[in-house]
């Protein structure tokens, strides 16, 4: 309630200390003025109690009195001697009345000087010199008698004289006494005043610590019935248990949450009331574990969603807020909130947004579908058009084809684009991480742009700004699309003019390039300039309606700077000419790449039909593979293992041979050594290897043995084609340079290139390969498909349940996982290919495959028919 | 209890107790005259007499009679000091005195009222001998009404102290 508590509390629990230690001090000192004054009273009470004199005045006055009736009684003896007797008891009681005040403690009270004084001295001195005559004989006494007479005359004086100055001993006694007392009685007074007035602060205090715990006390009254008020009034279920989970504190939105009044619910236990019934006999507390456990919810946990119940039994999603709030008595909060209409909008949310993303994809998948579709025909009609030049034409006819190969390149470039575009947008493209020389792809620009520069009599060439560099990793390709397209543009829009690039490194580290095309063209209006990076957008000039194009291209190009994560951008002066800079993120390499980025000089496909050797003992690979050469009008002729290859090549000179490497009877490598090492007919013709994944090692080892190249399966038609062209063009040498190890990856190795890499596998996803598969239905006539499918499924249900059954350590484990992973590869079942691949590189690396992974083979094949089968419904 | 009075009773317990070695005269027996000087002379409201309607003792006849000492120290005197004498209760019940209190008066006139609450077993005795010897005029004799100051020390007060009366030589019971 109140920050600032803990700071109050300390300074009032200082304070109470000081006044604490005040007060214990204070009644200290009082207990021992008290003791000391009760000390001082008791000494004087003991001496009270007692008395220690007898009536000293009267003894003193009676000495006096005494002696004279000793000396009466004398004067009467000289007259008559029968009072002698009287004259010896006066005597007696007078000495006896000397002896007296010489001893006892009444008269040591005396000073020494009245106790030596001259007169008791004489006294004392006349009492001993007369007891002989006292005690002596009548007629001696008698005749002493004036003399003794005479002397008591003298001696009176002393008595007086004694008595007197005994007497203001006294009075110096008693007056010193009576000091004492009066002290006393000052000290008395001091000590009760001291007292009283301890006791008006003792009072005062306690006065004060009376309205601080009246003042406390009103203040914990108000915090408490504020907290109240804030508990029943909040909108929100507040339950607060004690430590075991009884219901302490149900407020006005609990009752109305879940139907029961406090009064039920206070008393019983907070799970029985409020938790499903099913949950706590499951003792699936969940998120509610710290309260079995009687601990503080840990901060994770103090935030959950649960189903709770209301006494109705309906069940309701809830997002609970608890706490424990620590002291001797522990107590859990609860806030509830019934989160039902959330919950129901929140999954009508999700709902929607799947929907739309959903629908968002399908487009974009239709888009790349279409796109991949169109450009096959057009490639035919294209192929088919260059092919017609190698007849005779007529001028007219020439003409015409000109303008059909000009719309169809257009047309190409437009779904080209439209494809980009629609994979951009499916999600489905990751910029490459590859070394390449700037250099080497800036030249090629030039080169390949300097047609379109000729045509419009510009002029056209690039350099270095600042110091020159070369090596680079980063995505050439999408790089060489976007400068092509730029530099296009700004050809295409200015006439006997000049376009130049410039590229100039942005930091010393080489980390970021900037690429500059500028040309002195017509120019773009500023207003325009932000709009010429959507989509779709072309500028409404006849240089534009002249050049055509879609508009997608500088889009493409935004996109494509966005994914290698740079940025593009343009300046313009209508009439001087634009600017276009491109900058991108580019780590530097000494390596510069080995394969040039676009073999120009080679064409797509072979340029005239070849006679191919097929080693393949696989027959659905074999059958695909034919398809593919045989469409394209190649003569393919078939060996069904290394030996059979090596028998045939021995006899005809084939153009190229495609050889598989795991065969039985004798395998690719092997049939490849013989067939170079012999003087066959084909010991020179270009091998090719074909091998569902080829390890570093054994990519070494095909070169070892004299093989030109090696493809990946499954055989991509394209990627087949280039390269059948590349080796029977010379481009890769048929046979590679003499084993040299420092340079394992010298071109004679071809690339590996992988199937589909724009678009990994996701393992998740990754069952099948849906745009192999469609290739393979597209590429494969219907009835054949089928027919082969039909073998593929009883192929593999028999080899893939061998396969789980299998013993990791027997020797036809490898040989069956690759029959098996050769099997997959057409039909795009991915995944279970992927696996077969793992488990027969473990073997070949000596490794064990795991006794699961093997049994896993037999759920995964079952999993990709049911794929595949629903699949082909589909189709 | 047995139909006597406290005091009597009290004396008759007390007699019981201590069994004289000597002749003790007790209350119903006649006193006898006195043979030498007299020491004490009792008077008042007294029922046993011998000489006129006194009782009159001489050093004898207290020393006959059943007698107590003790050693206190007194505000006259220095150091312990050992009394013997006649308990002033005894010595009541003995002349059967029937007042409330007594006159007691020493040789120099002194006197002094003893009520009779004082008259009680271990209460004040009537001191003749003093260190076991007879005590001279000179030295507070021949008797002294002395309390038993340092056993009861309620008995040291002035009032007390007053009442202690030496070189006594009567004694009248008042009514």
């Amino acid at each position: 309630m109140n920050l600032n508590l803990p700071d109050e509390t300390s300074t009032h629990s200082r304070t109470t200390l000081v006044q604490t230690g005040g007060a214990a001090s204070a009644l200290l000192l009082c207990v021992g003025l008290v003791v000391w004054l009760g000390w001082l009273v008791l000494r004087e009470i003991d001496d009270f109690s007692v008395a220690n004199s007898d009536n000293l005045q009267w003894s003193l006055a009676q000495a006096d009195v005494e002696f004279l009736q000793f000396r009466l009684a004398m004067k009467e003896a000289q007259d008559n001697p029968d009072a002698m007797e009287d004259v010896r008891r006066r005597f007696d009681i007078f000495y006896s009345r000397m002896v007296t005040m010489s001893s006892g403690r009444v008269f040591h009270a005396l000073r020494e000087s009245v106790q030596s004084s001259a007169p008791r001295m004489r006294v004392l001195d006349f009492l001993e010199n007369t007891v002989p005559l006292i005690d002596g004989p009548d007629d001696v006494f008698l005749a002493e008698l004036p003399a003794l007479l005479e002397e008591s005359e003298q001696v009176t004086a002393d008595v007086r004289a004694f008595s007197l100055a005994a007497l203001t001993a006294f009075a110096e006694v008693s007056d010193s006494r009576r000091e004492g007392i009066t002290e006393l009685m000052i000290y008395i007074a001091a000590v009760l005043l001291a007292l009283f007035i301890g006791l008006t602060l003792l009072a005062y205090a306690m006065f004060r610590l009376f309205r601080l715990a009246q003042k406390r006390a009103d203040a914990l009254q108000f915090a408490s019935t504020r907290m109240k008020t804030i508990v029943q009034t909040s909108p929100n279920a507040i339950v607060v248990t004690d430590e075991v989970g009884v219901v302490r504190e149900f407020n006005t939105a609990a009752e109305a949450l879940f139907g029961y009044t406090r009064a039920e619910a206070v008393g019983r236990l907070a799970l029985e009331l409020m938790v499903p019934a099913d949950t706590l006999a499951r003792h699936q507390l969940g998120a509610l574990a710290f309260l079995d456990e009687h601990r503080r919810p840990r901060l994770d946990e103090q935030h959950f969603e649960i189903t709770l119940q209301t006494r109705d039994q309906h069940l309701f999603p809830a997002e609970i807020s608890a706490d424990r709030a620590e002291a001797d008595n522990p107590l859990y909060v609860f806030y509830i909130r019934d989160i039902s209409n959330w919950k129901e909008a929140e999954e009508q949310l999700t709902d929607a947004r799947d929907r739309a993303l959903a629908g968002e994809r399908t487009k974009s998948e239709f888009l790349a579908v279409m796109s991949h579709e169109m450009r096959t025909p057009l490639n035919g009609l294209l192929g088919a058009m260059q092919l017609m030049r190698d007849h005779s034409l007529t001028t007219r006819q020439s003409d015409l084809l000109d303008r059909m190969q000009s719309s169809g390149r257009l047309l190409l470039e437009l779904v080209n684009d439209v494809l980009d575009l629609a994979k951009f947008e499916a999600g489905k493209m990751r910029a490459e991480e590859a070394p390449f020389s700037i250099n080497r792809l800036l030249n090629g620009l030039m080169e390949t742009a300097q047609p379109l520069a000729q045509t419009y009599g510009n002029e056209l060439n690039w350099r270095w700004c600042g110091p020159e560099g070369d090596g680079a990793i980063g995505d050439a390709r999408r790089l060489r699309q976007v400068l092509l397209n730029l530099v296009g543009n700004a050809l295409k829009f200015t006439r006997d003019g000049t376009v130049e690039v410039e590229v100039e490194y942005l930091d010393a580290a080489q980390t970021e390039i900037e690429f500059r095309v500028i040309d002195n063209g017509i120019g773009i209006a500023e207003k325009d300039l932000a709009r010429i990076f959507q989509d779709f957008e072309t500028l409404d000039s006849s240089y534009a309606r002249e050049a055509g194009g879609t508009g997608l291209g500088l889009g493409i190009a935004r996109r494509f700077m966005r994914l290698m994560g740079g940025e593009i951008g343009a300046e313009s002066e209508p009439g001087e000419g634009s600017l276009f800079w491109i900058r991108v993120p580019l780590t530097p390499s000494e390596d510069v790449g080995a394969v040039p980025e676009e073999p120009r000089d080679c064409p797509d496909k072979p340029q005239r039909p070849l006679d191919v050797l097929l080693v393949e003992d696989n027959e659905i690979n074999r059958f695909i593979v034919r398809e593919m050469l045989e469409g394209e009008g190649h003569k393919v002729t078939i060996a069904e293992n290394g030996q059979a290859g090596v028998d045939m090549a021995e006899l005809h000179r084939f153009d190229v041979i495609l050889m598989d490497i795991s065969m039985p009877v004798m395998d690719g490598t092997t049939a490849s050594g013989h067939i170079r090492r012999g003087t066959g007919a084909c010991a020179e013709v270009p091998i090719i290897a074909l091998t569902a994944h080829a390890l570093p090692e054994e990519r070494e080892r095909f070169r070892k043995v004299g093989m030109t190249a090696c493809l990946t399966k499954p055989i991509e038609r394209p990627l087949l084609l280039r390269t059948l062209a590349q080796v029977t063009s010379g481009e890769i040498p048929a046979l590679p340079d003499t084993p040299a190890p420092a340079a394992p990856s010298a071109p004679p190795v071809l690339t590996v290139v992988e199937p589909s890499a724009e678009a990994p596998a996701d393992p998740a996803h990754g069952l099948l390969d849906e745009e192999r598969l469609r290739a393979f239905l597209s590429e494969v006539p219907r009835a054949a498909a089928n027919k082969l499918l039909e073998r593929f499924f009883a192929e593999m249900d028999r080899n893939i349940a061998a396969l789980a059954e299998t013993a990791p350590d027997d020797p036809d484990l490898a040989p069956v996982a690759h029959q098996c992973a050769g099997s997959c590869g057409p039909f795009g079942a991915e995944a279970l290919r992927r696996a077969l691949g793992r488990i027969e590189t473990q073997v070949k690396r000596g490794e064990q495959p795991d006794k699961a992974e093997l049994e896993a083979l037999a759920d995964l094949w079952q999993q990709s028919r049911s794929a595949l089968e629903a699949r082909l419904e589909a189709a | 209890m047995f139909g006597l009075p406290p005091l009597r009773a009290l004396v008759f317990l007390a007699a019981c107790a201590v069994p004289m070695a000597s002749v003790a005269v007790t209350a119903d027996e006649a006193l006898p005259a006195p043979a030498e000087e007299p020491l004490l002379v009792v008077s008042g409201a007294i029922t046993n007499t011998n000489v006129g309607d006194t009782a009159t003792f001489d050093f004898d006849m207290l020393e006959a009679l059943d007698t107590r000492t003790f050693t206190t120290k007194t505000i006259w005197t220095d150091g312990d000091q050992v009394f013997t004498g006649v308990q002033l209760s005894d010595l009541m019940e003995l002349v059967g005195a029937e007042g409330t209190e007594i006159k007691a008066t020493a040789i120099n006139d002194y006197a002094v009222t003893i009520p009779s609450e004082d008259w009680v077993d271990g209460g004040p005795i009537v001191a003749f001998l003093n260190h076991g010897e007879k005590m001279p005029v000179r030295n507070k004799g021949p008797l002294w009404i002395v309390y038993p100051f340092d056993q009861k020390p309620e008995y040291q007060t002035e009032q007390i102290y007053s009442r202690a009366i030496w070189q006594l030589d009567r004694i009248i019971v008042l009514d």
